[in-house]
């Protein structure tokens, strides 16, 4: 071999990379592990500063709502009810009693085993009842969504997918259709299918708080209080089932189509409403990421990690 | 007994038009001061629309 040979560009290029390469392998993030394992390692300690807190106001709240919308009934046959505001405070109490059972929903006022268990049971067991959705099945169906976010047949909210606002909205009604597989409908076929026991038992008491929800209505109905009944409890029923399934599930997750990843699967939005009246669902993302974050430190929370989300790829620009 | 819940249930749309949507169509009508046509009972005309549209609802699956 000739020295012009070994000095020949040919050889010395296949030592060299094809391309320009990282020095690591890079995920579709484009992060190396090393990065991603020291973002994660940041991430749990600013998340951690915000698990807990003061939780007995979504007890005070819970308790406090569920007693005045009870207190509508009797008041409203004697006849010494303001009917439209006890519509308008009935549709609050039924948005409102989604949030604080969400937070039982994730033992977020009471774990397992400490004092206060029996506490989150009672504040989940009392918030869903005016939407006739029983505590058992809201939180087998809740914990599945968040194992499964935005899976086509594993999540039992991918129904609420829609492609815009409006047909979002239009969907929240529909999927309550006797002949439709979305909502509820869904939520009770899914429970049969797992035929476990909490599955079973959610099952019994979805169809015991649907009879007595009936058989309030047609007694009301019968006996002369069919408006009052309407307005206290059907109607806001439909209402905050809507607003609840707009706000908790399309718009903190849409568009679901193949976004299951941790840190694609909700996004941040800016909501015309603002944050109280989007029940803070803006950062819907924390609490995928850490559901023991209750809901109204999410907002703290989310400007605390923007940082990191923004370097893990999340669209951070709407807030 | 759960069969026969779950009968009940399967025909709860039927069981909302005359249980509810009828006593709520007649108590409108009073509210409104709207009389029934031909002559019936603002509850008959209540029955009449509730029993069709849950009936209809219950075998098209939709209420509209």
């Amino acid at each position: 071999m000739s020295e012009q040979d070994l000095l020949a560009p040919a050889a010395v290029t296949t030592l060299a990379p094809a391309e320009d390469r990282a020095a690591l392998p890079l995920g579709k993030d484009g992060l190396d592990r090393y990065t991603r394992r020291d973002l994660r390692k940041e991430e749990i300690a600013i998340a951690r500063q915000f698990h807990g807190g003061r939780m007995w106001p979504y007890a005070v709240a819970a308790f406090s709502c569920f007693a005045v919308w009870l207190s509508f009934f009797p008041l409203a046959i004697m006849g010494v009810l303001n009917l439209p505001l006890a519509f308008v405070l009935s549709c609050i109490f039924c948005v409102g009693g989604y949030v604080t059972s969400h937070e039982a929903m994730h033992s977020n006022i009471g774990r397992p085993g400490t004092k206060y268990r029996w506490l989150n049971e009672a504040v989940g067991a009392v918030s869903t009842i005016p939407i006739v959705f029983p505590f058992s099945m809201a939180r087998l169906m809740h914990l599945e969504h968040h194992y499964h976010t935005n899976h086509p047949e594993k999540d039992p909210d991918y129904t609420d997918e829609a492609p815009n606002m409006w047909l979002a909205w239009y969907k929240t009604w529909y999927n309550r259709q006797p002949g439709v597989d979305g909502s509820i409908h869904h939520y009770k076929r899914i429970l049969a299918e797992m035929g476990t026991p909490e599955a079973r038992r959610a099952l019994v008491e979805t169809m015991i708080l649907q009879l007595i929800f009936m058989g309030t209505l047609f007694t009301m109905a019968w006996t002369g209080y069919a408006i009052e009944a309407a307005l206290i409890w059907w109607l806001p029923r439909h209402i905050g089932l809507s607003y609840i399934r707009f706000f908790l599930s399309w718009a903190p997750h849409h568009p679901r189509e193949g976004k299951m990843g941790r840190y694609e699967n909700t996004y941040v939005f800016k909501s015309r409403v603002g944050h109280v009246l989007s029940m803070g669902m803006q950062y819907h993302l924390v609490h995928h990421l850490y559901p023991g974050i209750p809901n109204h430190r999410t907002k703290e929370a989310y400007y605390a990690l923007k940082p990191i989300l923004k370097a893990r790829g999340v669209d951070v620009s709407p807030l | 007994m759960a069969t026969v819940l779950k009968q009940v249930l399967a025909w709860m749309p039927f069981f909302f038009g005359i249980g509810f949507i009828a006593p709520l169509i007649a108590q409108l009508m009073v509210l409104w001061d709207i009389p029934a046509p031909f002559g019936i009972s603002r509850i008959a005309f209540g029955l009449i629309i509730g029993g069709t549209w849950g009936l209809v609802a219950n075998i098209r699956g939709r209420w509209l």
